[in-house]
Protein backbone atom coordinates (compact mmCIF):
# COMPACT_ATOMS: atom_id res chain seq x y z
CA UNK A 1 0.00 0.00 0.00
CA UNK A 2 1.29 3.40 -0.88
CA UNK A 3 2.17 5.57 2.08
CA UNK A 4 0.80 8.61 0.26
CA UNK A 5 -2.75 7.30 0.22
CA UNK A 6 -4.86 9.91 1.98
CA UNK A 7 -8.06 9.04 3.82
CA UNK A 8 -11.31 10.40 2.33
CA UNK A 9 -11.63 12.69 5.36
CA UNK A 10 -8.13 14.07 4.78
CA UNK A 11 -8.88 14.69 1.10
CA UNK A 12 -12.15 16.41 2.02
CA UNK A 13 -10.53 18.59 4.70
CA UNK A 14 -7.80 19.62 2.26
CA UNK A 15 -10.48 21.20 0.06
CA UNK A 16 -12.61 22.54 2.90
CA UNK A 17 -12.28 26.30 3.36
CA UNK A 18 -11.94 27.86 6.80
CA UNK A 19 -14.55 30.27 8.17
CA UNK A 20 -12.02 33.07 7.57
CA UNK A 21 -11.66 32.17 3.91
CA UNK A 22 -15.43 31.96 3.39
CA UNK A 23 -15.85 35.39 5.01
CA UNK A 24 -13.16 36.85 2.72
CA UNK A 25 -14.76 35.28 -0.38
CA UNK A 26 -18.21 36.55 0.65
CA UNK A 27 -16.89 40.08 1.22
CA UNK A 28 -14.92 40.12 -2.05
CA UNK A 29 -17.94 38.86 -3.98
CA UNK A 30 -20.11 41.58 -2.41
CA UNK A 31 -17.44 44.19 -3.29
CA UNK A 32 -17.38 42.92 -6.89
CA UNK A 33 -21.18 43.07 -7.17
CA UNK A 34 -21.08 46.66 -5.89
CA UNK A 35 -18.24 47.51 -8.31
CA UNK A 36 -20.04 46.16 -11.39
CA UNK A 37 -23.28 47.85 -10.36
CA UNK A 38 -25.40 44.79 -9.50
CA UNK A 39 -25.73 46.14 -5.94
CA UNK A 40 -26.13 49.88 -6.38
CA UNK A 41 -27.27 51.33 -3.10
CA UNK A 42 -26.91 49.83 0.37
CA UNK A 43 -28.96 51.94 2.79
CA UNK A 44 -28.08 52.42 6.45
CA UNK B 1 -14.53 21.96 22.44
CA UNK B 2 -16.44 22.93 25.53
CA UNK B 3 -18.00 26.25 24.66
CA UNK B 4 -17.81 28.82 27.39
CA UNK B 5 -21.01 30.70 27.05
CA UNK B 6 -23.93 29.44 25.00
CA UNK B 7 -23.00 26.06 23.54
CA UNK B 8 -22.96 27.05 19.89
CA UNK B 9 -22.90 23.88 17.79
CA UNK B 10 -20.00 22.77 15.60
CA UNK B 11 -21.51 19.44 14.52
CA UNK B 12 -22.16 19.30 10.78
CA UNK B 13 -24.29 16.94 8.78
CA UNK B 14 -22.97 15.42 5.55
CA UNK B 15 -25.81 17.07 3.63
CA UNK B 16 -24.67 20.59 2.52
CA UNK B 17 -28.24 21.76 1.80
CA UNK B 18 -29.31 20.85 5.37
CA UNK B 19 -26.18 22.51 6.79
CA UNK B 20 -27.16 25.70 4.97
CA UNK B 21 -30.88 25.57 5.80
CA UNK B 22 -30.33 25.07 9.52
CA UNK B 23 -28.40 28.37 9.64
CA UNK B 24 -31.38 30.40 8.45
CA UNK B 25 -33.42 30.72 11.73
CA UNK B 26 -30.39 31.91 13.71
CA UNK B 27 -29.22 34.33 11.01
CA UNK B 28 -32.76 35.77 10.84
CA UNK B 29 -32.70 36.14 14.64
CA UNK B 30 -29.36 37.99 14.46
CA UNK B 31 -30.79 40.28 11.77
CA UNK B 32 -34.03 40.86 13.71
CA UNK B 33 -32.19 41.73 16.95
CA UNK B 34 -29.68 43.93 15.13
CA UNK B 35 -32.46 45.76 13.28
CA UNK B 36 -34.49 46.12 16.48
CA UNK B 37 -31.38 47.70 18.06
CA UNK B 38 -31.18 50.16 15.18
CA UNK B 39 -34.88 51.03 15.46
CA UNK B 40 -34.58 51.47 19.23
CA UNK B 41 -31.64 53.85 18.77
CA UNK B 42 -33.67 55.95 16.34
CA UNK B 43 -36.99 55.93 18.19
CA UNK B 44 -36.27 55.83 21.93
CA UNK B 45 -34.39 59.15 21.76
CA UNK B 46 -37.19 60.75 19.72
CA UNK B 47 -39.87 59.43 22.09
CA UNK B 48 -37.98 60.63 25.17
CA UNK B 49 -37.47 64.07 23.61
CA UNK B 50 -41.14 64.33 22.63
CA UNK B 51 -42.13 63.56 26.23
CA UNK B 52 -39.43 65.85 27.72
CA UNK B 53 -37.64 62.97 29.43
CA UNK B 54 -33.93 62.97 30.15
CA UNK B 55 -32.65 59.81 28.50
CA UNK B 56 -29.07 59.08 27.35
CA UNK B 57 -28.53 58.46 23.64
CA UNK B 58 -27.93 54.71 23.48
CA UNK B 59 -26.23 53.50 20.29
CA UNK B 60 -27.63 50.58 18.27
CA UNK B 61 -24.55 48.55 19.26
CA UNK B 62 -25.54 48.57 22.93
CA UNK B 63 -29.24 47.96 22.18
CA UNK B 64 -28.36 44.93 20.01
CA UNK B 65 -26.03 43.51 22.70
CA UNK B 66 -28.58 44.15 25.48
CA UNK B 67 -31.42 42.51 23.54
CA UNK B 68 -29.16 39.51 22.83
CA UNK B 69 -28.12 39.27 26.50
CA UNK B 70 -31.76 39.47 27.58
CA UNK B 71 -32.82 36.61 25.30
CA UNK B 72 -29.82 34.42 26.15
CA UNK B 73 -29.97 34.92 29.93
CA UNK B 74 -33.72 35.25 30.59
CA UNK B 75 -35.44 33.10 27.97
CA UNK B 76 -32.49 31.00 26.78
CA UNK B 77 -31.51 30.40 23.17
CA UNK B 78 -33.66 27.63 21.61
CA UNK B 79 -31.76 24.90 19.78
CA UNK B 80 -33.19 25.84 16.37
CA UNK B 81 -31.37 29.21 16.44
CA UNK B 82 -27.96 28.02 17.68
CA UNK B 83 -26.35 27.04 14.36
CA UNK B 84 -27.28 30.36 12.76
CA UNK B 85 -26.25 32.43 15.79
CA UNK B 86 -22.82 30.78 15.61
CA UNK B 87 -22.33 32.56 12.23
CA UNK B 88 -21.78 35.86 14.09
CA UNK B 89 -18.04 35.30 13.68
CA UNK B 90 -18.46 34.94 9.90
CA UNK B 91 -20.27 38.33 9.79
CA UNK B 92 -17.56 39.87 11.96
CA UNK B 93 -14.81 38.79 9.58
CA UNK B 94 -16.75 39.74 6.43
CA UNK B 95 -17.46 43.14 8.07
CA UNK B 96 -13.76 43.68 8.79
CA UNK B 97 -12.81 42.87 5.16
CA UNK B 98 -15.45 45.33 3.88
CA UNK B 99 -14.29 47.95 6.41
CA UNK B 100 -11.02 48.01 4.44
CA UNK B 101 -12.82 50.32 1.95
CA UNK B 102 -12.86 53.06 4.63
CA UNK B 103 -9.09 52.92 5.13
CA UNK B 104 -6.66 54.23 2.53
CA UNK B 105 -3.47 52.18 2.41
CA UNK B 106 -1.40 55.09 3.77
CA UNK B 107 -3.60 55.25 6.88
CA UNK B 108 -3.36 51.50 7.34
CA UNK B 109 0.44 51.55 7.07
CA UNK B 110 0.78 54.59 9.35
CA UNK B 111 -1.67 53.43 12.01
CA UNK B 112 -0.72 49.80 11.47
CA UNK B 113 2.96 50.52 12.14
CA UNK B 114 2.13 52.44 15.36
CA UNK B 115 -0.28 49.65 16.32
CA UNK B 116 2.32 47.03 15.45
CA UNK B 117 4.87 48.58 17.82
CA UNK B 118 2.27 48.86 20.61
CA UNK B 119 0.96 45.35 19.85
CA UNK B 120 4.48 43.89 20.14
CA UNK B 121 4.93 45.53 23.56
CA UNK B 122 1.41 44.48 24.65
CA UNK B 123 1.92 40.85 23.57
CA UNK B 124 5.24 40.45 25.36
CA UNK B 125 3.99 42.22 28.49
CA UNK B 126 0.71 40.25 28.58
CA UNK B 127 2.37 36.85 28.08
CA UNK B 128 4.97 37.56 30.78
CA UNK B 129 2.40 38.85 33.29
CA UNK B 130 -0.22 36.14 32.68
CA UNK B 131 2.44 33.42 32.95
CA UNK B 132 3.61 34.86 36.26
CA UNK B 133 0.01 35.18 37.51
CA UNK B 134 -0.94 31.64 36.43
CA UNK B 135 2.05 30.22 38.31
CA UNK B 136 1.32 32.38 41.37
CA UNK B 137 -2.29 31.07 41.48
CA UNK B 138 -1.17 27.47 40.87
CA UNK B 139 -3.13 27.03 37.61
CA UNK B 140 -2.32 24.05 35.37
CA UNK B 141 0.61 25.03 33.06
CA UNK B 142 -1.34 24.52 29.81
CA UNK B 143 -4.29 26.51 31.15
CA UNK B 144 -1.81 29.29 31.98
CA UNK B 145 -0.47 29.11 28.39
CA UNK B 146 -4.01 29.34 26.98
CA UNK B 147 -4.91 32.32 29.19
CA UNK B 148 -1.63 34.04 28.27
CA UNK B 149 -2.24 33.58 24.52
CA UNK B 150 -5.91 34.57 24.84
CA UNK B 151 -5.13 37.80 26.65
CA UNK B 152 -2.02 38.63 24.61
CA UNK B 153 -3.28 38.01 21.08
CA UNK B 154 -6.85 37.54 20.09
CA UNK B 155 -9.15 35.84 22.49
CA UNK B 156 -11.15 32.82 21.49
CA UNK B 157 -9.54 32.20 18.05
CA UNK B 158 -6.07 32.25 19.60
CA UNK B 159 -7.12 29.88 22.38
CA UNK B 160 -8.64 27.43 19.89
CA UNK B 161 -5.54 27.62 17.66
CA UNK B 162 -3.21 27.11 20.64
CA UNK B 163 -5.32 24.30 22.09
CA UNK B 164 -4.72 22.24 18.93
CA UNK B 165 -1.04 23.15 18.74
CA UNK B 166 -0.13 22.29 22.36
CA UNK B 167 -2.59 19.38 22.85
CA UNK B 168 -4.37 21.13 25.73
CA UNK B 169 -7.46 19.61 27.40
CA UNK B 170 -11.00 20.59 26.41
CA UNK B 171 -11.57 21.58 30.02
CA UNK B 172 -8.59 23.97 30.04
CA UNK B 173 -9.66 25.63 26.80
CA UNK B 174 -13.22 25.91 28.17
CA UNK B 175 -11.91 27.70 31.28
CA UNK B 176 -9.72 30.04 29.23
CA UNK B 177 -12.49 30.86 26.73
CA UNK B 178 -14.99 31.48 29.54
CA UNK B 179 -12.57 33.86 31.30
CA UNK B 180 -11.80 35.80 28.09
CA UNK B 181 -15.49 36.07 27.10
CA UNK B 182 -16.65 37.11 30.57
CA UNK B 183 -14.01 39.81 30.75
CA UNK B 184 -14.81 40.91 27.18
CA UNK B 185 -18.47 41.29 28.19
CA UNK B 186 -17.41 43.41 31.18
CA UNK B 187 -15.20 45.55 28.92
CA UNK B 188 -18.25 46.45 26.82
CA UNK B 189 -19.71 48.30 29.78
CA UNK B 190 -16.59 49.58 31.54
CA UNK B 191 -14.34 50.72 28.66
CA UNK B 192 -16.69 53.42 27.23
CA UNK B 193 -17.23 54.76 30.78
CA UNK B 194 -13.49 54.95 31.45
CA UNK B 195 -12.91 56.52 28.03
CA UNK B 196 -15.48 59.26 28.75
CA UNK B 197 -14.19 59.87 32.29
CA UNK B 198 -10.63 60.28 30.96
CA UNK B 199 -11.85 62.34 27.94
CA UNK B 200 -9.95 60.08 25.55
CA UNK B 201 -9.95 61.09 21.88
CA UNK B 202 -11.65 58.71 19.42
CA UNK B 203 -8.20 57.78 18.16
CA UNK B 204 -6.72 56.99 21.58
CA UNK B 205 -9.83 55.18 22.80
CA UNK B 206 -10.13 53.08 19.61
CA UNK B 207 -6.48 52.07 19.81
CA UNK B 208 -6.85 51.22 23.50
CA UNK B 209 -9.93 49.03 22.87
CA UNK B 210 -8.14 47.21 20.06
CA UNK B 211 -5.12 46.59 22.29
CA UNK B 212 -6.82 45.70 25.55
CA UNK B 213 -10.07 43.89 24.66
CA UNK B 214 -9.21 40.33 23.75
CA UNK B 215 -11.96 38.94 21.57
CA UNK B 216 -12.35 40.62 18.17
CA UNK B 217 -16.16 40.93 18.32
CA UNK B 218 -16.02 42.58 21.77
CA UNK B 219 -13.13 44.85 20.72
CA UNK B 220 -15.12 46.05 17.68
CA UNK B 221 -18.23 46.51 19.85
CA UNK B 222 -16.36 48.35 22.64
CA UNK B 223 -14.90 50.72 20.02
CA UNK B 224 -18.23 51.29 18.24
CA UNK B 225 -19.94 52.01 21.58
CA UNK B 226 -17.68 55.08 21.92
CA UNK B 227 -17.95 56.40 18.35
CA UNK B 228 -17.85 55.31 14.73
CA UNK B 229 -14.25 56.57 14.36
CA UNK B 230 -13.17 54.77 17.55
CA UNK B 231 -14.81 51.58 16.25
CA UNK B 232 -12.78 51.79 13.01
CA UNK B 233 -9.53 52.22 14.95
CA UNK B 234 -10.37 49.46 17.42
CA UNK B 235 -10.86 47.07 14.49
CA UNK B 236 -7.57 48.16 12.89
CA UNK B 237 -5.58 47.73 16.11
CA UNK B 238 -7.26 44.39 16.83
CA UNK B 239 -6.62 43.20 13.26
CA UNK B 240 -2.92 44.05 13.69
CA UNK B 241 -2.97 41.99 16.89
CA UNK B 242 -4.74 39.11 15.14
CA UNK B 243 -2.01 39.06 12.47
CA UNK B 244 0.44 37.99 15.19
CA UNK B 245 -1.52 34.86 16.13
CA UNK B 246 0.56 32.45 14.02
CA UNK B 247 3.88 33.54 15.53
CA UNK B 248 2.70 33.32 19.14
CA UNK B 249 0.99 29.95 18.64
CA UNK B 250 4.10 28.62 16.86
CA UNK B 251 6.31 29.74 19.77
CA UNK B 252 4.02 27.95 22.26
CA UNK B 253 3.83 24.81 20.07
CA UNK B 254 7.64 24.64 19.91
CA UNK B 255 7.91 25.24 23.68
CA UNK B 256 5.48 22.43 24.57
CA UNK B 257 6.91 20.08 21.93
CA UNK B 258 10.41 20.65 23.40
CA UNK B 259 9.00 19.44 26.74
CA UNK B 260 7.56 16.35 25.05
CA UNK B 261 3.97 17.43 25.77
CA UNK B 262 2.84 18.36 22.23
CA UNK B 263 3.49 17.17 18.69
CA UNK B 264 6.58 18.66 17.02
CA UNK B 265 5.92 21.30 14.34
CA UNK B 266 7.11 20.08 10.92
CA UNK B 267 6.88 22.79 8.28
CA UNK B 268 6.91 26.11 10.16
CA UNK B 269 5.92 28.24 7.13
CA UNK B 270 2.89 26.01 6.48
CA UNK B 271 2.02 26.18 10.21
CA UNK B 272 2.14 30.00 10.12
CA UNK B 273 -0.02 30.13 6.98
CA UNK B 274 -2.53 27.71 8.49
CA UNK B 275 -2.88 29.82 11.66
CA UNK B 276 -2.76 33.21 9.91
CA UNK B 277 -6.19 34.93 9.94
CA UNK B 278 -7.04 35.25 6.24
CA UNK B 279 -9.47 38.12 6.78
CA UNK B 280 -6.45 40.36 7.48
CA UNK B 281 -5.38 39.78 3.86
CA UNK B 282 -8.93 40.48 2.63
CA UNK B 283 -8.99 43.73 4.64
CA UNK B 284 -5.66 44.81 3.11
CA UNK B 285 -6.81 43.88 -0.43
CA UNK B 286 -10.00 45.99 -0.17
CA UNK B 287 -7.94 48.83 1.33
CA UNK B 288 -5.48 48.68 -1.62
CA UNK B 289 -8.39 48.66 -4.12
CA UNK B 290 -9.99 51.67 -2.37
CA UNK B 291 -6.64 53.51 -2.33
CA UNK B 292 -6.23 53.07 -6.11
CA UNK B 293 -9.84 54.23 -6.66
CA UNK B 294 -11.11 50.91 -7.93
CA UNK B 295 -14.37 51.95 -6.23
CA UNK B 296 -16.02 55.36 -6.71
CA UNK B 297 -17.28 57.43 -3.79
CA UNK B 298 -20.80 55.94 -3.87
CA UNK B 299 -19.42 52.41 -4.03
CA UNK B 300 -17.15 53.08 -1.03
CA UNK B 301 -20.27 54.31 0.81
CA UNK B 302 -22.14 51.13 -0.16
CA UNK B 303 -19.23 48.93 1.03
CA UNK B 304 -19.05 50.83 4.33
CA UNK B 305 -22.81 50.39 4.86
CA UNK B 306 -22.60 46.68 4.07
CA UNK B 307 -19.80 46.45 6.65
CA UNK B 308 -22.09 48.15 9.23
CA UNK B 309 -24.85 45.61 8.54
CA UNK B 310 -22.39 42.75 9.00
CA UNK B 311 -21.26 44.26 12.33
CA UNK B 312 -24.90 44.68 13.37
CA UNK B 313 -25.36 40.91 13.10
CA UNK B 314 -22.09 40.40 14.99
CA UNK B 315 -23.15 42.62 17.90
CA UNK B 316 -26.47 40.78 18.19
CA UNK B 317 -24.45 37.53 18.29
CA UNK B 318 -22.15 38.86 21.05
CA UNK B 319 -25.19 39.32 23.29
CA UNK B 320 -26.86 36.04 22.31
CA UNK B 321 -23.84 33.85 22.92
CA UNK B 322 -23.07 35.37 26.35
CA UNK B 323 -24.70 33.33 29.11
CA UNK B 324 -23.59 34.31 32.59
CA UNK B 325 -25.01 31.15 34.20
CA UNK B 326 -22.85 28.93 31.97
CA UNK B 327 -19.82 31.11 32.69
CA UNK B 328 -20.25 30.80 36.45
CA UNK B 329 -20.05 27.00 36.15
CA UNK B 330 -16.47 27.21 34.88
CA UNK B 331 -14.91 27.94 38.28
CA UNK B 332 -13.45 30.97 40.01
CA UNK B 333 -9.66 30.71 39.80
CA UNK B 334 -9.24 31.11 36.01
CA UNK B 335 -11.60 34.11 36.23
CA UNK B 336 -9.54 35.59 39.07
CA UNK B 337 -6.31 35.18 37.06
CA UNK B 338 -8.03 36.49 33.92
CA UNK B 339 -9.59 39.44 35.75
CA UNK B 340 -6.38 40.52 37.52
CA UNK B 341 -4.41 40.06 34.29
CA UNK B 342 -6.95 41.99 32.20
CA UNK B 343 -7.09 44.91 34.64
CA UNK B 344 -3.28 45.16 34.66
CA UNK B 345 -3.09 44.81 30.85
CA UNK B 346 -5.86 47.41 30.40
CA UNK B 347 -3.92 49.85 32.63
CA UNK B 348 -0.64 49.05 30.89
CA UNK B 349 -2.09 49.53 27.38
CA UNK B 350 -3.84 52.74 28.48
CA UNK B 351 -0.44 54.07 29.56
CA UNK B 352 1.04 52.98 26.18
CA UNK B 353 -1.74 54.74 24.26
CA UNK B 354 -1.33 57.91 26.36
CA UNK B 355 2.39 57.86 25.58
CA UNK B 356 1.76 57.35 21.85
CA UNK B 357 -0.92 60.08 21.87
CA UNK B 358 1.54 62.60 23.30
CA UNK B 359 4.32 61.52 20.95
CA UNK B 360 2.19 61.57 17.77
CA UNK B 361 -0.04 64.52 18.83
CA UNK B 362 -3.34 62.69 18.07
Amino acid sequence: MSQNTASPDAVESRWKLSLDSWAVLFALLAALLIRVGVLKHIPW
Amino acid sequence: MSEAAVALPRVRSSNPAWNFLRLIPGVLLLAAIGYAGKLLEQNVGKYAKAHHWTFPNIEYVLWAILLGLLISNVIGLPQIFRAGVATYEFWLKAGIVLLGARFLLGDVLKLGSVSLALVAIEILGAIAFMTFLGRAFGLRPKLTSLLAVGSAVCGVSAIIATKGAIDADDEDSGFAIAAILALGALALFTFPLIGHVLHLSDHAYGLWSGLAVDNTAEAAAAGALYSDAAGKLAVLAKTTRNAMIGFVVLAYAIYWASRGQAQAVGNKAAFLWQKFPKFVLGFLLISVLATYQFFNKEQVGALANLSRWAFLLTFAGVGLRTNFREMRKQGLRPFAVGAIGEVVIAGFTLALVYGAQRFYHW
